[in-house]
């Protein structure tokens, strides 16, 4: 059997795009776990004055962030939730795995509904990479909220990440170019009667080959303002805004603003940007 | 030329165009409850000049202006309602007035017009707002607003529009993404080079189209449309309007809902 699947091979080579695996472009493209578990430690110290052990991460995936929040530290703990098993079959063998030894029995993965799950207190939640947009009304989105308060401790916090800006609302492909391969961000359809967008990623490989929606999102687009509210509604004490600080190429005006890895709390920011990425900090 | 001119005059020139108002609700009117619509409450009326084409427009009809400007509503009874005749008058009645105190026989047909309700910039005080609409309307009534959007309406910008003896200056002069609240000026700019800055100032919650029928929904709406303007080949308006479950996003648009008492 190994000889002939060798041969196969031989005579009608993979491409690039058959030969790669979707999680492992989508963690290097979009994910940045350390810079997450970085501002997380921070804010919840800057805010709670004492440090954050446990970590919840719901929609998580192949579970990255939560694999990296408990190898930072030898106290913390993390619980990952999420729908799909296969996904959290793939990170419990590639992400948790490989540090088992290091991980030992601090991080529990759950295949659920982020809304029903129950686990130990939290002192962090978070929703990352917008996943609870799947969520397009209000109650459904409130009903997630005041789950993920009610998985918090007293003095818990929840953290989701948001999108927004002109080009957020518009129909547009953007792409970027990584060690391998192209990262293509699809926003294909865009309905201002109800806010729900259709997304897409797709890779791209130097062979030509490409993975047509690796991944596809239907989603509510919701506003800040919105979410501010729904947070409240869910028995959320205050919410805070944090947005990345962006820096312009001194050399070339009209490159892309990049961003510095800096945080800073939005308060009267008064101005839109044509793509501009939040964290929503909610206090228990 | 600035400081001759009439700040209300260049604004219903540049700005209204109520028989166009009027045609587009009697229609949808008849077409949903199959009969004429009657009395009319103009919510935000300033001026009352919708009020005025719409008893203009069928000798039975009735209106009722509401605004918590009395000066501007001064200007309107001196500019259509006392030229019209004492007929024509009687049958307008304007309010000095909270438009969420709802006061007078039910109308058929209320409306909230300019994105004036974008003043509430809090669900509840909108909602209230919304009830109140719904509370003085006949039990097979219709409210209609205007909504504005699109990726420009989120932008701090000027749009320059010209009106032949003055150019209309629409202003957004900040917007805030956090709460999305958006504040505009209405600026007339004169030949001569002289100009009536900050005509109207507006300090605004722009809301977006799923918020606002949430809450016509939650303020007992039993269901709420949306209307879109068909454009021709060069992209020009038509004025007919459809009801659409999708449109692609524009720059800037703006349009109706309707909601069903």
């Amino acid at each position: 059997m190994r000889h002939k699947k060798k041969k196969n091979r031989m005579h009608s080579p993979k491409t690039m795009a058959q030969e790669a695996d979707r999680h492992e472009l989508y963690q290097r493209a979009v994910q940045s776990p350390e810079a997450d578990v970085e501002f997380f430690t921070e804010r919840f110290e800057q805010l709670r004055n004492r440090p954050a052990l446990r970590l919840r991460e719901d929609f998580c995936g192949t579970a990255l962030l939560a694999t990296t929040w408990v190898r930072s530290d030898p106290e913390r703990t993390a619980v990952g939730v999420d729908l799909d098993g296969a996904t959290l079959g793939w990170g419990r063998e590639r992400n948790v795995e490989p540090f088992q030894e290091v991980i030992g029995e601090r991080l529990e993965l759950i295949e659920g509904d982020v809304r029903e799950a129950e686990t130990a207190l939290a002192d962090i939640t978070c929703a990352m990479n917008f996943s609870y947009c799947v969520f397009t009304s209000r109650d459904a989105l409130r009903s997630y909220f005041e789950a993920a308060r009610r998985g918090l401790k007293d003095d818990g916090i929840f953290i989701a990440e948001l999108y927004g800006g002109t080009e957020a609302i518009d129909i547009l492909e953007e792409e970027r170019e990584l060690d391998g391969f192209t990262y293509v961000w699809d926003q294909e359809r865009y309905n201002p009667l109800d806010n729900s967008t259709t997304c897409h990623i797709h890779f791209d490989f130097d062979d030509g080959s490409r993975i047509e929606k690796a991944f596809t999102y239907e989603w509510r687009l919701w506003t800040i303002a919105e979410l501010r509210e729904l947070l409240q509604e869910a028995g959320f004490a205050d919410v805070r805004v944090f947005w990345e600080e962006v820096e312009a190429d001194e050399d070339d005006e009209d490159a892309m603003m990049s961003g510095t890895g800096e945080y800073v709390e939005v308060t009267e920011l008064d101005e839109n940007q044509e793509s501009w990425l939040v964290y929503l900090v909610a206090l228990a | 030329m600035a400081s001759q001119a009439d700040r209300h005059a260049l604004y219903e020139q540049a700005v209204q165009d109520p028989e166009r108002d009027v045609r587009f609700f009697s229609r949808v009117y008849r077409r949903l409850r199959g009969r004429d619509a009657l009395r009319l409450r103009e919510d935000f009326c300033g001026t009352a000049a919708l009020c005025h084409a719409w008893v203009q427009s069928m000798p039975e009809r009735t209106a009722v202006g509401v605004d918590l400007c009395q000066e501007t509503m001064d200007w309107g009874t001196r500019r259509w309602i006392e030229p019209a005749g004492e007929e024509v008058a009687s049958r307008i009645a304007l309010v000095h007035g909270d438009v969420r105190e709802p006061r007078g026989p039910k109308a058929d047909l209320a409306c909230g017009l300019n994105f004036s309700y974008n003043c509430f910039k809090t669900r509840a005080e909108l909602r209230e707002y919304f009830e109140a609409a719904r509370a003085g309307l006949d039990k097979d009534g219709l409210f209609f607003i205007d909504l504005l959007g699109g990726m420009e309406s989120m932008l701090e910008g000027v749009t320059d529009n010209d009106q032949g003896d003055f150019v209309y200056r629409w202003e957004q002069a900040r917007f805030n993404a956090r709460t999305h609240e958006l504040l505009c000026y209405i600026h007339f700019v004169f030949p001569d080079g002289s100009e009536m800055r900050r005509a109207y100032t507006y300090d605004w919650r722009l809301w977006t189209a799923p918020e606002l029928q949430e809450l016509l929904v939650e303020a007992g709406f039993s269901k709420v449309h949306f209307y879109w303007e068909k454009t021709d080949r060069e992209g020009d308006g038509t004025g007919v309007f459809y009801e659409p479950s999708f449109v692609e996003n524009q720059e800037i648009w703006w349009t109706y809902m309707a909601a069903e008492a």
